[in-house]
């Protein structure tokens, strides 16, 4: 695929983008952001001009094509490094998880796997710092710092899977 | 005294014609320079209605350098979108396009001139008139009628860009010229110091390019604006001091400027005040016109659009073939050539300027009013074409064949 450029002495720069089925994409560029797209039926049609997007627009438009911008979180939990070795991650409980409906000091992860519950997330609230007197229910998510291998304990807790 | 009451007048004049041309999908410039002539003194001037008289510019010193700072401003942005490298690499297609446009429209533009008025001076002034098209009028009918995104506005983009380094050494030479005095020793000094004032540019600009990117960094808006604009008017001011064009001394600041980083913020910042000066720089050129000269030089007008329309049509079609374009947008690229505007009443401007030097004053004014004229027919023709091009393309296929 050959992507042209060329300036527009005065105006901007345009790009065409060959579609592969002999049509082309232009897209001109104004030096006053303002971008504007036409596509070619063939190299001896006209352009048509499909449509024109300010700067902004067309910069949202163009992370949305790329897959950038609400690209879907494919992982059950999110994992973030805090330092070297230490993580924070973010776990759902689910409807048959053996600590739904446990408080957090009944379930007593903190000696059995290593971890610290320091957040929990239920619909839309954050509980920071939640204390032993907290129950731990179906649908929310624990937020927990600890090193890998408590983490990886942890989950298999939370899962049922554990010993 | 500056009467606000008038330039009050003027711009909201020009605000009501500007929407009228947008409405009518018209070059904004005829409008200007009608408005321009309305508002003067030999119309509105001399006119009251129930005993009240009707609000009427005259040429005060606010609107003569409104229209000099619209000049410094349209050739600065000429300046600043100007890329010398750009021009360089495609030297050969821009090169042979732009040499058939000025060969062509400036040799026959000379023989016109010499017809019309007999004088060698005058008849370099013609040829620059009729030869050098109008960037603001075509770059504006080439994105509202979406050619800007065909191939036909490559071989127009870049013949304007050649039209547009011509015409800066040309407007030294001519300012030169005009302002020149007797003889033929005097007629060279004054050449002379305008190409030494351009060599002296060209170095600075050159070389100066880190100097001005240090200049112009800065996050504020205002500060970029009031450098590149103390700058701008500074050096042209100078020019014009030591007797030397200043539009091409904007033409050159704005090239230096040009190779910055700061280029994008640039343009974006400094297009409403270059708007608003070249407005005030048509409305000017209409004030200038005394609408009793223009049937006097109907004759000449008439003759050179009949002359010049189609050479344009001719070397713009050449142009377009050396492309490689197909004949039918060739025809387009002949057609889209024709607007003349802006840079030819620059060139006639500084032939005013020179009444009573380098040419008589009678010339002087007869080829004002030439130019006023034939700026308003040819900014209303070429636009027409470009939007009527339909026949004209299909008269090229069939006349030359599809490929």
């Amino acid at each position: 695929m050959d992507v042209t450029e060329s300036d527009l002495p005065g105006v901007g720069k345009r790009h065409k983008v060959p579609l592969g089925d002999g049509r082309e994409l232009v897209i001109v560029t104004h030096n006053t952001g303002t971008r504007e797209v036409f596509v070619r039926e063939s190299p001896d049609a006209d352009s048509e001009k499909l449509l024109e997007l300010s700067d902004r627009l067309a910069r949202t438009v163009g992370t949305i094509l790329e897959g950038a911008y609400f690209q879907p979180v494919e992982s059950e939990h999110v994992e973030t490094m805090l330092s070297e070795g230490t993580l924070l991650e973010w776990y759902a409980v689910d409807e048959g998880s053996p600590l739904a409906g446990q408080t957090l000091g009944d379930a007593a992860v903190g000696e059995r796997t290593g971890v610290t519950v320091v957040a929990v997330q239920r619909d839309g609230d954050v509980i920071a710092g939640p204390g032993p007197e907290t129950t731990i229910e179906a649908g929310d998510t624990l937020v927990v710092v600890g090193d890998r291998e408590s983490c990886e304990a942890f989950e298999a807790t939370l899962l049922g899977s554990a010993e | 005294m500056a009467d606000l009451l008038e330039v009050g007048v003027l711009f909201a004049a020009v605000a009501a014609v500007g929407a009228v041309a947008a409405r009518l999908d018209k070059s904004v410039i005829p409008f200007y320079i009608l408005t321009g002539i309305a508002l003067g003194p030999s119309v509105a001037g001399d006119l009251s209605v129930a005993g009240v008289a009707v609000p009427s510019v005259t040429a005060s010193e606010f609107v003569d350098l409104g229209a000099e700072l619209g000049i410094v401003f349209l050739l600065f942005f000429l300046g600043l979108e100007f890329n010398l490298d750009r021009l360089l690499a495609s030297r050969s297609r821009i090169g042979t396009a732009g040499t058939v446009d000025l060969l062509v429209n400036f040799g026959v533009g000379l023989v016109l001139g010499f017809a019309l008025f007999g004088e060698a001076l005058a008849a370099l002034l013609v040829a620059g008139i009729v030869y050098i098209s109008s960037s603001a009028i075509i770059t504006k009918s080439l994105i509202d009628l979406g050619w800007i995104a065909n191939p036909e506005a490559d071989p127009m983009l870049g013949t304007l860009v050649y039209e547009d380094l011509f015409i800066a050494v040309y407007l030294a030479v001519a300012a030169a010229l005009v302002a020149g005095g007797d003889g033929l020793g005097d007629a060279a000094l004054s050449v002379g110091v305008a190409l030494g004032f351009i060599a002296v540019l060209v170095v600075a600009v050159h070389v100066g390019t880190p100097a001005f990117e240090r200049a112009l960094r800065t996050g504020s808006n205002e500060l970029l604006v009031l450098r590149a604009v103390g700058v701008t008017v500074l050096v042209a001011g100078v020019a014009l001091a030591v007797g030397v064009s200043e539009a091409v001394a904007a033409f050159f600041v704005g090239m230096g400027f040009g190779s910055t980083s700061q280029v994008e913020r640039l343009e974006g910042l400094l297009e409403p005040v270059r708007d608003v000066f070249a407005a005030v720089f048509f409305v000017w050129i209409g004030l200038e016109t005394d609408p009793a000269l223009l049937p006097g030089v109907a004759g000449l007008v008439l003759v050179a659009v009949l002359v010049t329309t189609p050479t344009k049509l001719v070397s713009g079609y050449l142009g377009g073939r050396t492309y490689g374009l197909s004949p039918r947008r060739s025809a387009r690229v002949g057609l889209g050539m024709v607007s003349r505007g802006e840079f030819s009443l620059i060139i006639a401007t500084a032939a005013l300027a020179g009444a009573g030097a380098g040419l008589s004053t009678e010339v002087a004014e007869t080829l004002y009013a030439f130019t006023v004229g034939y700026v308003l027919v040819m900014s209303v023709v070429g636009t027409l074409l470009m939007q009527y091009s339909g026949p004209f393309e299909a008269f090229a296929t069939a006349r030359f064949g599809p490929g």
